[in-house]
């Protein structure tokens, strides 16, 4: 469902005409149901490689297909639109809105979309979320009330709320303790067992990494598959 | 959950930073609301100030020194079914009882009870209709007198005659009354009344009109007439002059009818002595029989060696058969002498007599002429030749016993007056001993009063009934001066037309609007900036950017209303405090009056959706950078690396390219039009500054930018490590700078063209012209206080009057136009003069001229010949340009005394003048419209400094009959200046405060700055810097960004005032200005000082962590 085709990712820098390459031709295809975990050095570009599936960021040239389409001939507003339907992010820092309770942090994706379902059908939705990952009892709760782990769980239950196909997940531990970074690697990869939603994490955390069916290493700009098969 | 709840979430949640957005609109709402109250209030209060002055006046007969009538009033009053009420008005002067306490230029109006019905206020006379005197607040209190307390009233006695013309007595000129106050009128009470849009109360005494008709001599007469709006609401001066054309009597136009049993006529005459032209042409034409008749006195009549003193000469119309003496065939160098002159002079038919009198010159100067003429006929004594009904009731002449009793202005040497003299005045009285033709009396002795004296009538040619229709229906009323003035709808338009306080104080105020903002975008895009992991977010879960801007202005909207909301019940504040300035600091602004506070809802709305829609503005200017930054930017959590990346190669191209363009602007400026006019070379230096500072703005943004981008060089100190730092928020960095120096310019822009205009005020180029003491009087001066004639006959002959020089200068009561005066003046008082006088003295400085005159020759340019109905007038420049809102060229209306228009075309402006309030014609030509007008009531003195004393005490103690109020010419200009110096007095303190915001919006700055480099800072407290150090580090950097704007600012501003700091008298205020600039100074460290210390505090090391 997601496939990468010559991607590479250019930045200008002092001193060099040619500019720093960051990611040097990637070819990639994804399918759906599939979890991939992209490991690498710090710097060695996996944010910006998963900023460009998500349609966060262009890449310099190649292809990012997603369903097929080139999201290069896609305007922002309809990227806007997969980034709401089709694709949950999940950060490092969590960006949960501190003013919003945990119910309607979950629920701000839906406010994106202009022809949403009904109110109900959608806080029940959350609220189901919430109970999947055991925070129901806190979803009156703001932010600043709960552990990380906890506010990772909503982050993660957020980027399910419109039930995308797929799920990005840029360092989800990489803020938490042993004990929450567990929690949230055996939620994702239930999740994807359940959920049946294409999984791409990105970490440097080696424990995360062996759960997931599929490694890649990302080291010189170039993608190497480290997976057991 | 929707977007509205997301919305209320954001706002509780952040109160800290959005209760800052909400104070800042609050205040920016306070300040634009409340300028805009100011001026509501001011306008409500020249309202106030109509209907203190007129009451329910709707119009005004006011045809200055002439009467008419009281029971005009009440023909009008049945005709127009409205009410009515006559007036005696005169000028005068009073003194308390021990004559310490003096006022001059008073009112004193005769009144009745109707007089108050149309003042809508209680009668102060009560029953009382026979004497009492009541005083208007403002002059009980310069008198320091109350109720019961006695004063000495001395008013002006109007003559029968003009006592321009040198038949007319020069004595008597004022009665004297002691009086009882019986009691003091408020606004309320009608105490307030004037006819003039003038901003200043005048000084009224008000007395039963009876008693002053009594008293005058005027019984049954008035001289202002005021009429109430009818219930109909049709009162209009059309109205009311055709009611006067309907019930106006002959007496009226102060005409009276005769029999002459004697010479069997019918005889028109004037109560004015001289028939108003109008009304003699039309008595001529009612008749064909009509006669007309000027009759003169004359020094003497010669034959030879002979000569007759002091005699009256008729000269006639030819009519035999009307009983004109004068024949047919009698030529206009011809005359008829009676027997008892021929005998005298032993003068026969075909003689040559001598006809020596003094003709009508200024300033009672007598000009004696001659004519000549042949002797037609002598006439015997027992025939029409002796009429002592041809002599007018000349006062001073007609009414005496004894020619020694003569009272005229005319020197009567009594040593001619022979005995046969006196006989013959027994005898046959003044009947003319001589007579000439009407058309060469005319020549002779016709003047601006008329050019009749009489007109007759035989008996049976006309009745008296059918005359006086005649008259009445031929004359039109305005001829004599008798037409109504719309004053209601005068005094609307001049306080409608007023000086716009809502927007000089929206003007005023602007930078402190600006100030606060920018503070108001400031604190809230910092607030935004604090959440761009939200945006982040919200772009990366699907909001578009234009979704995530609409939701951040419907929050900043939401602040801005309620902040415009608290504003303006915070505005009604702010105007309460600018009022109390304006009654107290200020109140030089408004010439004292009172301006009552007044608040329309309206102007409230307008003045909160402004200040809400100018601060959502402003947010968004500053936010759609915020919210249109990639979202993988604001996600990263350290977006100014992101920011400062992008920035890496910045050349300040930009900035550069607005300060070069900026400067050769500047430079252009200059060239072009910095050598011209004194005003045209202030504007340009004014603009060069302007743009230069935009300049300067654009080589720090450059500077800023090209640090940020290409600094190669090793940063080794402190101070370099500061000035790096400065570098990495050119947006804020440049706000604070643009702040400061704007604020700076403005400020001393201000303070440097507050004009001491005293210095170099002895010189006549100066705006004393030259001149020590300024006078003006109640009373008209006849004389020319230059000669030693006209200082004996004022007994003013003191050697310490040696020495003065006076210019003499005639006045027509109007709106005052100066600055003093709130309203705009609709008829502004003139003042007339011998332009020669002035022009030989070099006296004022012009600042523009017509076209194609030379300033030197400016004043020459009142004689000039504009075509016909084109007075050209000189008026000081504010007074043309601000009071009057018109210019070089412009015209204005005005009406003559007979209710002709004419127009008044500008030719010159002078410069900061004591002459600022009216406007300025030739002599010639104010004595041709107005000649009721008598004599000189302005005078401008010349004397040396060192006897001004003296001068102020003779000339006041010698004219004190005339109310003579003296003031030092540099102090009258020094008031004129005062009030200028007080409105830039308001703008530097509102400049002032909006730097003081200014500062604040630094401290927030440097606050910002701290906080999101906290992480940075612990870094530099890890590795060994101390609290200590970093604050100096916070210092050098924003202490730069102050240095910035303050260089930017006082280069700038030095430029645009340059012209003003080398004019003489321009007061460069260097001390208050250093003053004023360290404050800000200080207040900008203090702040810098304050927010580093709050961001340096707390835990610092808890930033190194993630969270």
């Amino acid at each position: 469902m997601l496939e990468l085709v010559n991607v590479a990712k250019k930045y200008e820098s002092p001193g060099d005409k040619q500019g720093l390459s960051v990611l040097k031709d990637i070819s990639l295809k994804v399918e759906s149901g599939r979890s991939l975990v992209i490991v690498g050095p710090s710097g060695s570009g996996k944010s910006t490689l998963l900023n460009i599936m998500g349609a966060l960021d262009h890449p310099s040239s190649g292809q990012v297909l997603f369903d097929g389409r080139d999201l290069a001939s896609m305007s922002e507003p309809e990227l806007a639109r997969i980034r709401n339907k089709e694709i949950g992010f999940v950060f490092q820092l969590h960006h949960l809105l501190p003013q919003c309770t945990m119910l309607e942090n979950v629920l701000v994706p839906t406010l994106a979309d202009k022809k949403r379902s009904s109110i109900k059908e959608l806080r029940d939705r959350a609220v189901q979320l919430l109970q999947r990952v055991g925070l129901e009892k806190f979803i009156l709760y703001r932010p600043g009330e709960l552990s990380g782990g906890q506010r990772q769980r909503v982050a993660v239950v957020r980027a399910l709320i419109n039930n995308p196909k797929l799920l990005l997940a840029d360092e989800p531990t990489g803020s938490l303790d042993k004990d929450s970074s567990e929690n949230i690697a055996d939620l994702l990869v239930e999740l994807n067992r359940s959920e049946k939603v294409t999984l791409v994490v990105v970490t440097h955390s080696l424990n995360l990494a062996e759960r997931m069916g599929w490694v890649m290493e990302l080291s010189d700009g170039l993608l190497k598959d480290r997976s057991r098969q | 959950m929707s977007l509205w709840r997301l919305v209320k979430q954001s706002l509780g949640f952040y109160w800290i930073t959005n209760l800052g957005v909400l104070l800042a609109v609050m205040v920016s709402t306070a300040i634009l609301t409340g300028a805009l109250v100011v001026g509501d209030s001011v306008r409500h209060s020249l309202r106030m100030m109509v209907e203190a002055r007129l009451g329910k006046t709707q119009i005004a007969l006011a045809p200055q020194n002439r009467f008419f009538t009281a029971g005009l009033a009440n023909e009008l009053a049945d005709e127009l079914n409205t009410e009515t009420a006559p007036v005696l008005f005169v000028r005068g002067m009073i003194t308390d009882s021990d004559d310490k306490r003096r006022a001059n230029r008073i009112e004193a109006l005769g009144v009745d009870s109707r007089f108050f019905t149309v003042g809508a206020a209680q009668n102060p006379f009560g029953n009382n209709t026979e004497q009492g005197l009541v005083l208007n607040e403002q002059l009980a209190a310069k008198l320091k007198v109350g109720v019961g307390d006695e004063v000495l009233l001395r008013i002006e006695n109007p003559s029968v005659m003009s006592r321009d013309l040198p038949v007319s007595p020069d004595s008597d000129l004022s009665v004297a009354f002691r009086l009882e106050v019986t009691a003091v009128a408020s606004e309320k009470d009608f105490g307030r009344f004037s006819l003039r849009a003038n901003q200043v109360s005048p000084l009224n005494a008000f007395v039963p009109l009876g008693w002053i008709q009594k008293k005058l001599g005027r019984d049954e007469q008035a001289n202002l007439l005021l009429v109430a709006d009818s219930p109909e609401g049709n009162i209009s001066p059309e109205n009311a002059d055709k009611a006067i054309k309907k019930r106006w009597q002959l007496a009226d136009a102060g005409l009276k009818l005769r029999r002459l049993d004697e010479q069997d006529a019918l005889e028109v005459r004037s109560r004015r002595i001289f028939i108003d032209e109008s009304l003699s042409e039309a008595a001529t034409r009612a008749s064909d029989k009509a006669v007309g008749i000027l009759t003169y006195f004359v020094n003497e009549l010669c034959f030879g060696d002979k000569a007759t003193p002091y005699s009256m000469v008729a000269a006639m119309g030819c009519s035999p058969d009307a009983g004109s003496i004068i024949p047919t065939e009698m030529r206009d160098d011809e005359i008829i002498l009676n027997q008892w002159i021929a005998d005298d002079l032993g003068a026969e038919v075909g003689d040559s007599i001598e006809i020596r009198y003094f003709s009508l010159s200024t300033m009672r100067k007598l000009q004696e002429q001659t004519a000549s003429f042949r002797v037609h006929k002598i006439l015997p004594m027992a025939s029409l030749a002796v009429d002592p009904d041809l002599m007018p009731d000349f006062p001073g002449l007609a009414d005496v016993d004894n020619c020694r009793d003569w009272d005229s202005s005319i020197p009567i040497d009594l040593d001619k007056i022979r005995q046969k003299d006196e006989e013959y005045w027994d005898k046959y009285h003044g009947a003319p001993k001589a007579f000439i033709t009407l058309r060469a009396g005319r020549k002779m002795w016709a003047n601006r009063y008329g050019n009749l004296t009489g007109v007759r009538y035989p008996m049976g040619a006309i009745s008296v009934p059918n005359l006086a229709e005649n008259l009445l229906k031929t004359v039109n009323p305005s001829s004599v001066g008798l037409f109504f003035q719309p004053v209601r709808q005068r005094g609307i338009k001049a306080g409608g037309g007023s000086t716009d306080f809502g927007s000089l104080f929206l003007g005023l105020s602007m930078f402190l609007i600006i100030a606060a903002l920018i503070l108001t975008s400031l604190i809230f895009v910092f607030g935004v900036e604090k959440r761009s992991g939200q945006i982040g977010m919200l772009l990366a879960v699907g909001f578009s950017p234009k979704m995530i801007g609409r939701l951040l202005l419907i929050e900043s909207g939401i602040l801005a209303v309620l902040g415009a909301t608290l504003g303006s019940i915070a505005a009604l504040i702010y105007t309460k405090m600018m009022i109390y300035g304006l009654a107290t600091a200020w109140q030089s602004a408004v010439a004292g009056s009172t301006i009552q506070f007044h608040a329309n809802p309206t102007t409230l709305l307008v003045g909160a959706l402004a200040a809400v829609i100018v601060s959502l503005i402003a947010i968004w200017l500053t936010l759609r950078k915020q919210v249109s930054r990639p979202a993988r930017e604001l996600l990263a959590g350290d977006p100014q690396w992101q920011f400062f990346t992008t920035m890496r190669f910045s050349k300040g191209r930009t900035g550069l390219a607005i300060a070069i363009t900026a400067a050769i602007g500047a430079a252009v400026l200059l060239a072009i039009l910095g050598t011209g006019d004194s005003s045209s070379v202030s504007a340009a230096f004014f603009g060069a500054g302007a743009l230069l500072l935009i300049a300067g703005l654009g080589l720090t943004h450059a500077l800023l930018k090209i640090v940020a981008g290409s600094w190669n060089r090793t940063i080794a100190t402190l101070a370099g490590l500061g000035f790096l730092n400065s570098t990495r928020r050119s947006g804020r960095s440049l706000a604070v700078v643009g702040l400061l120096a704007c604020g700076i310019f403005l400020v001393i822009a201000v303070g440097a063209n507050r004009h001491d205009l005293l210095a170099d005020a002895h010189r006549r180029d100066s705006g004393t012209g030259g001149f020590a003491l300024f006078g003006q009087s109640s009373i008209g001066i006849l004389h020319d206080l230059n000669s030693d004639t006209g200082r004996r006959s004022m007994s003013l002959d003191d050697p310490s009057l040696e020495e003065i020089q006076v210019v003499q200068l005639r006045v027509r009561d109007g709106d005052d136009a100066s600055c003093f005066n709130l309203n705009r003046a609709q008829s502004p008082q003139l003042l007339a003069v011998q332009p020669e006088k002035l022009q030989e003295r070099g006296s004022f400085t012009f600042t523009k001229v017509t076209e194609e005159a030379e300033s030197k020759e400016a004043w020459n340019l009142l004689n000039r010949d504009l075509g016909h109905g084109i007075v050209p007038a000189v008026g000081d420049y504010a007074t043309v340009i601000w009071a009057l809102g018109k210019s070089i060229g412009d015209q204005l209306e005005y009406s003559d005394d007979k209710g002709n228009n004419f127009k008044l075309q500008i030719v010159g402006l002078l410069k900061n003048s004591i002459l600022q309030g009216s406007l300025i014609i030739a002599d010639d030509e104010f004595i041709r419209r107005f000649p009721s007008e008598e004599g000189y009531r302005m005078l401008l003195i010349e004397c040396p400094q060192q006897k001004i004393d003296a001068v102020t005490d003779k000339l006041s103690f010698g004219l004190k009959d005339f109310g003579l109020d003296l003031t030092p010419a540099a102090q009258r200009l020094a008031e004129f200046g005062a009030v200028e110096n007080t409105y830039l007095s308001i703008f530097q303190l509102l400049g002032g405060l909006g730097l003081i915001l200014g500062s604040v919006g630094l401290g927030l700055v440097v606050l910002r700055n701290v906080l999101d480099r906290r992480g940075e800072l612990a870094m530099l407290r890890a590795v060994g810097f101390d609290k200590k150090t970093l604050r100096k580090m916070i210092f050098h950097e924003h202490s730069g960004l102050m240095l910035g704007g303050l260089i930017c600012g006082v280069v700038a501003a030095l430029v645009a005032v340059g012209p003003a700091l080398k004019s003489p008298g321009a007061q460069a205020a260097s001390f208050s200005l250093i003053l004023t600039i360290g404050a800000i100074g200080i207040s900008g460290m203090i702040w810098i000082w304050i927010a580093a210390n709050f961001a340096l505090g707390g835990k610092m090391l808890e930033a190194l962590r993630n969270e």
